[in-house]
C-alpha cells in the first residue's frame, strides 16, 4: 500500500531544502542551459538555433571591430614578430643547400639598399616592388654603389618568424627562382617594424645581387607577381641595352596594391619587448575562433553524453556530424593555420 | 553513438571523405590565405547541402533543420573567416 504521509513529508523535505539553498537553484537553473532538453527531445539553449545565430552574430562584430580599430586608432593592433637577419639568412642558405645550390653571403650594400626600400615603404605608404613615384628596386641597389649583373627582391609581412617567412618564399614558384637563384652570389635583408594600414608590422625585406665583374656585361630580368599581402617576389624577364651594354634584371615582388597613406616608421623592435604594446590581431583573432568553436565542441559532447546516459531521443540534426566538422576547423586553425600567410 | 553511426553509415562515410580531402587541402595550401577562405566556403557549403540531404534522405526535414545545417554551415565558415582576414 502506497504511503501518502511519507511521500508528502519527502516533498515538504525537499521544498524546505530548496527554501533553505535558494544558490541550489541558481545553479541548476544555470547548469539546465548546458544539458539537452528530455521533455521537447531538444539540445541545450546554448545549442539551439538562435544560440548559434548569435555567435555568428558576435564573429562578424568582432571582425567589424578589429577592421575599424586600424582607421580609429592606428597602431593599436598589429602583428607580432620574431624575425632576424642572422635567421633569414641561415634558413635561406639552408634551402639553397638543399637544392644544391651555394650558399649567399650577407652583403652590407644590399642590406642598406634593403633598409632604405624598407623605410620608403613606410614613409610613402605602399607595399609593392615598384613604389608610386616609379622608383624601382634597383634604384635602391644602385643607390648604394652596387654594380650587380643580376639583382632580385623578395618581400614579406605580417609573419612572425623568419622561418616562416623563407617557407612561406619557398612554397612561391616565382620567390623560389630568387631564393634559390643560381644567378645570385650575395644578399641583404631588412626587418623594419611600422605601422602600415592601420597595423603595426614588421616588414622584410630582402635582396640578392651578383656583383659586376670589369669584364662582364650587366643583365636584368624582372617579374611581377601578385601575391597579395604577404610575401613578394618578381620575376619578368626584360633585357635593355645601355650605351652598348645589355642589363638583365631580376626582380621578385609581392604585390601591386597601394598601402593607405597613414603609415609610420620604427626601428626593428625585438619581439616581446614593452615597446610591444599593440594587440597581436593574429593572436586575438586565433583565439576567439578557438574559444567560441571549443565552446560548442564542448556543449555538442556533453549533449552526445548526457542524451547517451538519458536515452534521449532529440528531432535535431546528426550532433556527431556538427563535432566532426566543428573538430576540424579547431584542428585547421590551431594546427595548420600561420600568421602571414601568403594572399 | 555507434548506433547512430551504423544507422547512418553511408552518409559518415561520405562525410569522413569530404573531411579527409579538405584536410588535406588545407595543409596544402596552407600558405595560400585566397585559396584558404575559398576552400572553407567550399567546405561550409558542403556541409550544409550534406545535411539537408541526409535529412531528406531520411524523411526528418524540416525547418527547423534547415536553419540548423545552414547555422552550423556559416558558424565553420566564420570560424575560419575570422583568422584568415587578418
Amino acid at each position: 500500500m502506497f504511503d501518502y504521509t511519507k511521500q508528502i513529508d519527502e516533498n515538504q523535505n525537499i521544498s524546505k531544502y530548496w527554501r533553505k539553498n535558494p544558490k541550489s537553484i541558481e545553479k541548476y537553473q544555470f547548469v539546465h542551459h548546458f544539458l539537452p532538453k528530455p521533455d521537447k527531445r531538444k539540445r541545450a539553449d546554448f545549442l539551439e538555433n538562435k544560440a548559434i545565430l548569435i555567435y555568428c552574430i558576435l564573429i562578424l562584430v568582432v571582425t567589424a571591430v578589429f577592421r575599424t580599430i586600424p582607421k580609429v586608432a592606428p597602431g593599436v593592433l598589429g602583428y607580432a614578430s620574431d624575425i632576424n637577419v642572422a635567421d633569414l639568412l641561415k634558413y635561406t642558405n639552408k634551402k639553397r643547400e638543399e637544392n644544391g645550390v651555394p650558399s649567399l653571403r650577407l652583403n652590407d650594400k644590399l642590406s642598406a639598399a634593403a633598409q632604405k626600400k624598407a623605410k620608403d615603404m613606410f614613409e610613402d605608404g605602399y607595399w609593392a616592388h615598384v613604389a608610386p613615384d616609379g622608383t624601382e628596386p634597383w634604384d635602391f641597389i644602385v643607390g648604394e654603389n652596387y654594380e650587380y649583373i643580376y639583382a632580385g627582391e623578395n618581400l614579406a609581412k605580417n609573419f612572425s618568424t623568419s622561418k616562416e617567412v623563407v617557407e612561406a618564399w619557398f612554397k612561391s614558384p616565382s620567390h623560389k627562382s630568387n631564393l634559390i637563384g643560381v644567378n645570385y652570389d650575395e644578399v641583404g635583408f631588412a626587418v623594419v617594424n611600422g605601422v602600415m594600414d592601420g597595423y603595426e608590422t614588421t616588414l622584410v625585406v630582402q635582396m640578392f645581387g651578383k656583383p659586376r665583374q670589369p669584364s662582364m656585361l650587366a643583365s636584368v630580368g624582372e617579374e611581377v607577381v601578385n601575391m597579395g599581402r604577404n610575401a613578394v617576389s618578381a620575376s619578368e624577364t626584360e633585357t635593355a641595352s645601355n650605351g652598348g651594354e645589355s642589363e638583365v634584371r631580376s626582380e621578385t615582388s609581392v604585390s601591386e596594391q597601394p598601402v593607405g597613406a597613414e603609415s609610420a616608421i620604427s626601428e626593428p623592435i625585438p619581439s616581446g619587448s614593452p615597446a610591444n604594446s599593440f594587440i597581436d590581431v593574429t593572436l586575438a583573432t586565433k583565439t576567439i575562433s578557438l574559444v567560441v568553436g571549443g565552446f560548442v565542441v564542448s556543449l555538442l559532447l556533453i549533449d552526445i553524453l548526457y542524451s547517451r546516459k538519458k536515452g534521449i531521443r532529440k528531432f535535431t540534426g546528426l550532433t556527431l556530424a556538427h563535432l566532426a566538422i566543428l573538430l576540424v576547423v579547431i584542428i585547421s586553425i590551431w594546427l595548420v593555420f600561420r600568421p602571414g600567410l601568403i594572399v | 553513438m555507434m548506433e547512430n553511426i551504423k544507422e547512418n553509415r553511408v552518409e559518415y562515410f561520405i562525410l569522413f571523405v569530404a573531411i579527409s580531402v579538405f584536410m588535406f587541402l588545407i595543409y596544402s595550401f596552407r600558405f595560400d590565405r585566397q585559396m584558404l577562405i575559398l576552400l572553407s566556403g567550399i567546405g561550409s557549403a558542403f556541409y550544409i547541402i550534406w545535411g539537408i540531404t541526409h535529412q531528406w534522405l531520411r524523411g526528418k526535414l524540416n525547418k527547423s533543420v534547415i536553419y540548423e545545417y545552414t547555422l552550423f554551415g556559416v558558424l565553420v565558415f566564420l570560424l575560419f573567416f575570422i583568422v584568415l582576414s587578418f
